[in-house]
């Protein structure tokens, strides 16, 4: 099975790194969710994947990532929290199946999770989705056409992947119907 | 850009409070609340804001959010860090509170228990940063989403503890402002935590993921 990358700090980590981030950040983990702890060096310390996410990319200096305007601010806002309360680990099949149905007719006008520009939504998301994809059939790539051109577009983004494992998809169904 | 709302829904009442307290100008769509508003979802999501764009924003607590951006008020790491909370953690302990009380018939104190772990954590926050709101000296949109979701277990019949102090003073505080008691007046009818029985009756019934034993 393809590694995953898994809930809570292993995902911060990768994201660090996307970031251009300097190690040094130590991480925690809380209850048997794993959820994520940072200890910051001059403050107390944040709780929560997509709150300690947010902190990383101000560090980075990369805030366009969080949504240029109120709108996009909150639309990145909402797909972090879809992937912290809805993708957390132990879906279901058929939580996988809505969530995959759902995204999929959402993204059928869109390039990215806020329409036209890559933010931190698409990053976590995919790394939480990663695992549901690697398992998908032809077939299921296929029916949800739209994620798996979204998913593709975002593993090629250079420095995103890392260790995780490349995802085939068959690029002429992908690419013949999109306008 | 359009609010669309559903009686008896916590989620409705924070929406509300929020444009109240940001003065964001929204035209308000009362729907039942299995309405579908947003296209793009199979279950249906209540409140939802249709902004002029054509965008939908289904999570509440984006929406709230989104207000409070309107009015020039950036979020920071700590009020993410509470609406991550809140969302992950307080939301499913409440649902699942109010579930067993209003459907199930469970009585306050089991109930109350269900959720002290949850007040606990708010109390102490307060406690050890001893400022009267939660992410600050100022009000942020932090407690008006915390406010309205506590407010259907702590409004009637369960009251809190002695040692819980500045939970209650900081709730106390959070009743009292206008925003909050306008859109509590708004959502709700006099009938106490009646009103969330019927919207809680048409959703599913919550995940008990903490009621399991703990592994040893």
């Amino acid at each position: 099975m393809a590694a995953a990358a898994g809930p809570g700090p292993e995902e911060l980590i990768l994201l660090e790194k996307l970031l251009g981030l300097k190690k040094g950040n130590k991480y925690g983990a809380r209850e048997e969710r794993k959820i994520p702890v940072l200890q910051t060096n001059n403050g107390p310390s944040l709780t929560g994947l997509t709150t300690i996410a947010t902190h990383l990319v101000k560090q980075a200096k990369k805030e366009q990532l969080l949504g240029s305007t109120a709108e996009e601010k909150a639309i990145v806002q909402q797909w972090l929290e879809y992937r912290v309360t809805q993708i957390a680990g132990h879906s279901n099949k058929e939580d996988i199946r809505i969530i995959l149905k759902d995204l999929n007719l959402y993204l059928e006008d869109k390039v990215y999770l806020a329409r036209n520009n890559f933010t931190l939504a698409d990053i976590l998301m995919y790394y939480g989705l990663h695992h549901i994809i690697a398992e998908l059939t032809v077939q299921e790539k296929e029916k949800y056409l739209n994620v798996s051109r979204w998913f593709n577009h975002i593993q090629h983004y250079p420095g995103i992947r890392q260790h995780l494992s490349n995802i085939v998809f068959m690029k002429n169904r992908l690419y013949t119907n999109a306008h | 850009m359009r609010l669309y709302l559903s009686e008896g829904s916590a989620q409705g009442l924070k929406v509300l409070a929020a444009a109240g307290a940001s003065g964001a100008r929204v035209r308000l769509e009362r729907v039942p609340p299995d309405g579908r508003v947003v296209p793009f979802l199979t279950h249906p999501r209540v409140p939802a804001l249709h902004l002029d764009s054509g965008t939908f924003l289904f999570s509440p607590n984006a929406i709230c959010q989104y207000f409070f951006l309107l009015a020039g008020k950036e979020p920071n790491d700590l009020t993410n860090q509470w609406l991550e909370w809140e969302a992950t953690e307080l939301q499913p302990a409440v649902s699942t509170a109010l579930y067993c009380h209003l459907v199930q018939g469970k009585k306050g104190g089991e109930v109350l228990e269900a959720i002290r772990k949850t007040l606990t954590y708010i109390d102490q926050s307060l406690t050890s940063k001893a400022t009267p709101y939660l992410a600050g000296e100022a009000e942020s949109v932090a407690d008006i989403v915390l406010w309205a979701t506590l407010f259907p277990v702590l409004r009637d019949e369960f009251c809190l503890p002695d040692e819980l102090e500045a939970l209650r003073s900081w709730f106390q505080t959070m009743n009292l402002s206008e925003p909050c008691r306008s859109a509590a007046a708004s959502v709700l009818t006099p009938k106490g935590a009646q009103e969330f029985k019927a919207y809680l009756q048409k959703q599913p019934g919550p995940s008990l993921h903490w009621e399991k034993p703990a592994a040893n």
